[in-house]
């Protein structure tokens, strides 16, 4: 199973919630779910920071981070800083491809280090490996009703669906519609207007 | 003044400036600030394990309309450079950047990270101003915020111990 698998069966249960995703993972959750309250980042081990930090920020709101082995091992400091927020409505997917898949297919060292435990460690409330596509849906409806911080991870093979659609955004413009988006669904002005609105 | 007045007045001043989103790691000499963030009931503290990624909290938070500063020492402004450059950047988010500048003139011990500390700051075009006198905190805060609201990019504040009422 691949990534897209696990990722195809919650696609239909997130909502509204905001997905903060990187690399491929980006262009799959696209093709499965095109919604405005994607967003797609750049920095190698920053998605669970950013997913983060938009938790925290509305915390009545569902955040959803899809991250991988190697982007989750490069942020390691991150997860401690996480879990001392503890926000519940984070929910922090992990796909474990074993490779640095975007950058050539190199092995990561999730062969050795265990997500989860690494999690737990840093103070995860909880955090679990599954297995199956069913287990995984399972688990994701769980932790969404329970609203406690989790971290879900699955061990996957690495590739993807040929024919995916290509994003047809840069990240400026995502970065601008997934604002817009979010004054419209939260009702409030999030983008300063800028001096024009000063003449 | 003394270092909780200090601390106090920049306190002060980041709230006037409409900072509501703190991401911090110490350095001892800003000790009195971090303490004052934490109590200060309008603003959100988050403390951080390493400084890179708090540029990642920090840009997360400011989507969803927070006003962030990430408060460290010039070590970390080094250690946080990819993430500015490849999110902060590369997506246009601002942040005010509220540095400890250590290995500034009369500074010891860090003469090297202090002298690379601009030019990095410079090649990477983050503005930046260094904050030494009590009586313009509340001018550069406020006017970097400003600039990097406006911007759309991080603005780099640098305290100096003058600043800070510390040794």
């Amino acid at each position: 199973m691949q990534r897209y698998d696990f990722l195809k069966v919650i696609a239909g249960d997130t909502a509204d919630a905001l997905v903060v995703s990187t690399g491929w993972a980006s262009r799959e959750w696209w093709a499965l779910k095109p919604s405005e309250g994607n967003l797609k980042t750049r920095t190698l081990g920053l998605v669970s920071s950013i997913a983060a930090g938009l938790a925290l920020a509305l915390p009545h709101r569902k955040v959803i981070a899809l991250d991988g082995d190697g982007a989750f091992l490069m942020n390691l400091c991150g997860l401690p800083t996480i879990a001392l927020q503890s926000p519940g409505n984070f929910i922090h997917l992990l796909f474990d491809n074993g490779i640095y898949e975007a950058s050539g297919g190199t092995a990561t060292a999730s062969s050795v280090a265990d997500p989860v435990a690494l999690a737990l460690g840093a103070g995860y409330k909880h955090a679990c490996w599954v297995e199956t596509v069913e287990q995984f849906r399972a688990e994701f409806l769980e932790t969404w009703r329970k609203n406690e911080l989790t971290l879900i991870a699955v061990k996957v093979n690495p590739g993807q669906p040929k024919d995916l659609p290509p994003l047809r955004l840069d990240e400026v413009e995502n970065k601008y519609r997934f604002m817009r988006y979010l004054e419209a669904t939260e009702k409030k002005g999030l983008l300063n207007p800028g001096f024009d609105s000063k003449l | 003044m003394d270092a909780k007045a200090c601390a106090a007045a920049i306190v002060a001043g980041m709230r006037k400036a409409g900072i509501d989103f703190v991401a911090t790691l110490p350095d001892e000499k800003m000790l009195e600030v971090i303490r004052a963030v934490e109590q200060e009931g309008g603003l959100k503290h988050v403390p951080l394990c390493r400084e890179e990624e708090g540029i990642g909290i920090c840009a997360g938070a400011y989507l969803a309309g927070k006003k962030t500063a990430l408060i460290m020492q010039n070590a970390g402004f080094l250690n946080s450079c990819n993430a500015l450059t490849t999110t902060s950047m590369q997506l246009q988010i601002p942040t005010l950047l509220m540095i400890y500048y250590a290995g500034d003139r009369g500074d010891r011990g860090f003469t090297t990270l202090g002298g690379v500390t601009e030019p990095v700051l410079n090649a990477m075009g983050i503005r930046n101003y260094v904050l030494r006198n009590v009586d313009e905190i509340d001018e550069i805060l406020a006017g970097a915020q400003v600039l990097a609201d406006d911007s759309k990019k991080p603005v780099a504040v640098l305290l100096t111990k003058s600043v800070l009422g510390v040794k």
